[in-house]
């Protein structure tokens, strides 16, 4: 296979600046295809351009009043550092990460551009439209991408059929390529009843785990109410719920005659401690566009409930490697009780599910998906 | 009518001292008495008097009445029967010599060697089979049995060129696709026998299963499903410590043996030897065999063995122990599967067969496994190219490995090895990372354990992550080229 010259654009990056998952993908994904071809990433930092694992990074220092200011500004100075390294060797392909960097994108719209987008402003606002100036303005900044990019990828199904509806992207324009993950991170040889005790848990006693921003969307009021019915059947049962948000007070009183710790935010050590440790994972989310909670459960190899939506509902094989339910307490309690019914049954999901990590969401097969795409520009 | 091809596996692993604490005292000479467990004599004692003894006799009759069928008999298992049951040994004599019997090749240590890299270390254990069976029993294998019938494109190329005529391996559904294992099919210009699993596994694996709606299996049912079989050939390939050992003399499979010749013909089913099987039958067509399979639980591939993080790290521990390697034997002894195999964590019915074989539980087969290694590795520091790079470079024992923490307690990740270490520090949290720094526990750790001075003070002002990682990867490289 012949060797690329590749730019990526994204608003944060691993070594860097960082913010949330889009790190991560965008950075292992960057690795991943340096490993062939030449890879250039233009982000924001406070330090030096750096080469790690083979990545060249560019970094510019952006400054504005508010997001969208500040995301202009850094557009411009992806633009200038671009440049200086398009003079000899011109880049093959360019690649643009959620609508931070669509300024940048504009300026170099006659180039093979690709943009994927990780999330839509409709779905982080809660499946509802917004009528402030940012929502307008980021919302445009999304349909004014997916108008000009050459082509366009999106996380799972249900976020390609989300951007096709919300900015009119044609069909034949859009790919749906997955997030990876480095499973490795995740599965850890831990004694799980040791970190149970640690949280003055039995060391027997079944633990659930909930992670995630306690907002309506991730539905962890579900989960609390669930629980309600899931004790009556489980006197042993202990939940977990990491994760800080606006709904903790309320959840917290909710859950007063609950055996629910909420531990708020956790540092990443111990999410790997906690995630090893625990029985069963639950994702009750109301709209999810991938769910990465899903790939890090499946590879501690943890049995997993999850909503019946989004992405989630796309990956998920229900009794093969995991078990769906409907965004609803009822339904969800039922599948939480199926799984303790069954602990043996339940590791057997799990284990099914780092099979098709391994299987699906490696970088590497998705590395190959993007140059496929990447390819689908100049066809 | 399909022919049968009956073969036996038999073998018996050195099993490793659960007790094992190092003792410098222990001269080179004695070290497998510190090495291996004095279980080994005891279980190989018991085998061959429920197994090896009373079914070959049976065996023996059985060939002296023109039923023929394959044996392969592993170098650790021969150097056990010599010392402990001369008796047994004799028998497996008679067997070998016998016109209508087959001797197989396989490698010497039943060892995983045809899974590392480099296959220079498998020919030489395939070449020391070879000879010892020429030795022992005046036979030369043309046909080869891998370990577990382990098997892809690259063994069976490897094979090939080592000059035998045919390889053994199972009968996999998904390399098989809509075809039948009954017939010889070729791999890189190798033909290829493939095990018929259920026709095997009804005898290894359900014949005392009373939940099974065929229990009691008799032998005119069996030679009955032979017989209705189609191709050309049905190879059934067994454990041989299924007779007497797995399944006991009062389950009936002594009787249902001595039936089987009779039921077969009564079927005009005739046993044949591998070796005819290649001159009767030819080829159907060929198998490409990318991933690798064996024959083991219901996955058919390696997962046995190198199917959680603990038995990679074992294996890549030894794979890389091959420098230290001057004394090749107790590296050879470490490489035979079933040490890997006792590490496995497996669940359902394939966990249960697991835990069966096992004389011990997985972590601490683990733990055992890795602390004979770091000792043995330790004792050849001083054979070694370089001195100090094989120190820093070598296998360590989980009390001396580094353990990645959280403030809260444990993390999980485990570096047996330097490499393990580069591997690890890019891949932990960066709470565990900054939690060590803070303590200086690398720095301490390199210097300490490791005894690499040089790294330790080229790390000790590192605060960042990315620049510490380069920094030991790269002196990583540098003594690993001093080394080779």
């Amino acid at each position: 296979m012949e060797s690329l010259k590749i730019a990526i654009f994204c608003w944060e990056s691993l070594y860097a600046e960082r913010v949330g998952g889009l790190a991560s993908a965008a950075t292992h994904l960057a690795e991943t295809l340096a490993k062939q071809h030449e890879v250039h990433y233009f982000t924001r930092g406070q330090m030096q351009d750096q080469t790690i694992s083979e990545v060249h990074y560019h970094y510019c220092k952006p400054h504005g009043n508010n997001i969208v200011e500040y995301c202009d500004s850094m557009s411009h100075g992806m633009v200038e550092n671009f440049q200086t390294f398009d003079k000899d060797q011109k880049f093959d392909y360019l690649h643009f990460n959620d609508w931070h960097a669509v300024q940048a994108l504009h300026v170099l719209q006659n180039r093979n551009t690709i943009l994927t987008y990780h999330s839509t402003e409709f779905g982080r606002n809660g499946n509802k439209y917004g009528d402030w100036w940012e929502y307008r303005e980021i919302s445009g900044k999304e349909w004014y991408g997916g108008l000009i990019a050459k082509r366009v990828t999106a996380v799972s199904a249900t976020l390609r059929n989300e951007v096709m509806h919300l900015y009119n992207v044609p069909d034949w324009k859009c790919d749906v390529v997955p997030n990876g993950i480095v499973p490795r991170q995740f599965r850890a040889e831990i004694d799980a009843g040791e970190v149970k005790q640690a949280y003055g848990i039995h060391p027997f006693a079944p633990l659930i785990l909930f992670i995630g921003r306690l907002v309506y969307q991730k539905g962890p009021d579900l989960l609390i109410e669930a629980m309600k019915t899931v004790c009556r059947d489980h006197r042993d049962a202990k939940l977990i719920v990491a994760g800080e948000g606006d709904m903790r007070q309320f959840l917290m009183e909710r859950a007063r005659d609950l055996p629910a710790n909420f531990v708020g935010y956790i540092p990443d050590s111990e999410y790997i401690r906690l995630l090893n440790a625990c029985d069963l994972v639950v994702i009750p989310s109301r709209n999810e566009p991938f769910g990465l909670v899903l790939l890090e459960a499946w590879s501690a190899e943890k049995g997993v409930v999850a909503s019946n939506v989004g992405g989630l509902s796309e990956n998920i094989d229900t009794f093969v490697d995991g078990v769906k339910v409907e965004p609803e307490a009822g339904s969800l309690a039922w599948g939480i009780n199926t799984i303790m019914d069954e602990p043996l049954q339940a590791i057997a999901l799990g284990k099914k599910g780092r099979k098709k990590v391994e299987r699906v969401f490696m970088w590497g097969p998705i590395g190959r998906k993007i140059t496929e795409t990447y390819a689908r520009v100049v066809a | 009518m399909p022919a049968l091809s009956i073969g036996f596996e038999v073998h018996q692993p050195y099993r490793l001292n659960r007790l094992f604490a190092p003792d410098p005292k222990v001269k080179k000479k004695d070290i497998a008495n510190l090495y291996f467990d004095e279980i080994n004599r005891e279980l190989l004692l018991r085998i061959a008097e429920k197994c090896y003894i009373p079914a070959t006799m049976m065996i023996l009759d059985m060939l002296d009445e023109g039923f023929s069928c394959a044996f392969s008999l592993s170098g650790t298992l021969i150097e056990q029967l010599e010392k402990w049951s001369p008796d047994a040994l004799s028998l497996f004599g008679q067997v070998a010599r016998h016109r209508n019997a087959e001797i197989l090749a396989q490698t010497y240590y039943h060892s995983i060697a045809s899974c590392f890299n480099d296959k220079t270390e498998f020919v030489e254990q395939v070449r020391m089979h070879t000879s010892l069976m020429h030795d022992l029993f005046r036979v030369d294998p043309d046909i080869f049995e891998n370990t577990e019938f382990t098997f892809n494109n690259d063994i069976a190329g490897c094979v090939r060129d080592m000059g035998f005529c045919g390889i053994f391996t199972e009968g996999v559904d998904r390399i098989l696709d809509w075809r039948s294992p009954n017939y010889l099919y070729t791999c890189k210009d190798i033909p290829v026998f493939l095990r018929n699993i259920p026709l095997s596994d009804d005898i290894a694996f359900r014949f005392t299963n009373r939940s099974w709606d065929k229990y009691p299996l008799t032998a005119d049912t069996w030679a009955r499903w032979v017989a209705q079989s189609p191709g050309d050939v049905v190879n059934v390939f067994l454990d041989y410590e299924s007779f007497g050992e797995h399944l006991w003399p009062e389950t009936g499979i002594f009787e249902f043996m001595r039936h089987l010749p009779g039921e077969l013909a009564a079927q005009n089913v005739s046993t044949v030897l591998p070796s005819v099987v290649l001159e009767d039958y030819s080829p159907v067509g060929t198998i490409d065999v990318q991933e690798t399979i064996s024959w083991a639980d219901i996955e058919k591939d390696t997962s046995a063995w190198m199917g959680n993080d603990k038995q990679r790290t074992a294996f890549h521990a030894l794979e890389a122990a091959r420098v230290y390697a001057k004394d090749k034997k107790v590296w050879r002894y470490l490489q035979t599967s079933d040490h890997f195999y006792y590490m496995a964590s497996k669940y359902g019915s394939c966990g249960e067969v697991h835990s069966y074989f096992c004389y011990l539980a997985g972590d601490e087969a683990f733990g055992t496994y890795m602390r004979i290694l770091a000792d043995y590795e330790e004792r050849s520091l001083r054979s070694t190219k370089n001195r100090k790079a094989a120190k820093t470079l070598r296998t360590l024992s989980p009390e001396t490995a580094f353990h990645f923490n959280s403030p809260s307690g444990s993390i999980g990740h485990t570096a047996y090895s330097l490499d393990q270490f580069c591997e690890l520090v890019t891949i932990v949290p960066g709470d565990s990372f900054q939690y060590h720094l803070e303590r200086g526990d690398f720095t301490c750790w390199i210097q300490e354990i490791l005894g690499d001075t040089e790294l330790a003070e080229s790390i000790r002002n590192c605060m960042e992550r990315q620049e510490l990682t380069d920094l030991v990867c790269e002196r990583r490289q540098q003594l690993w080229n001093h080394l080779k």
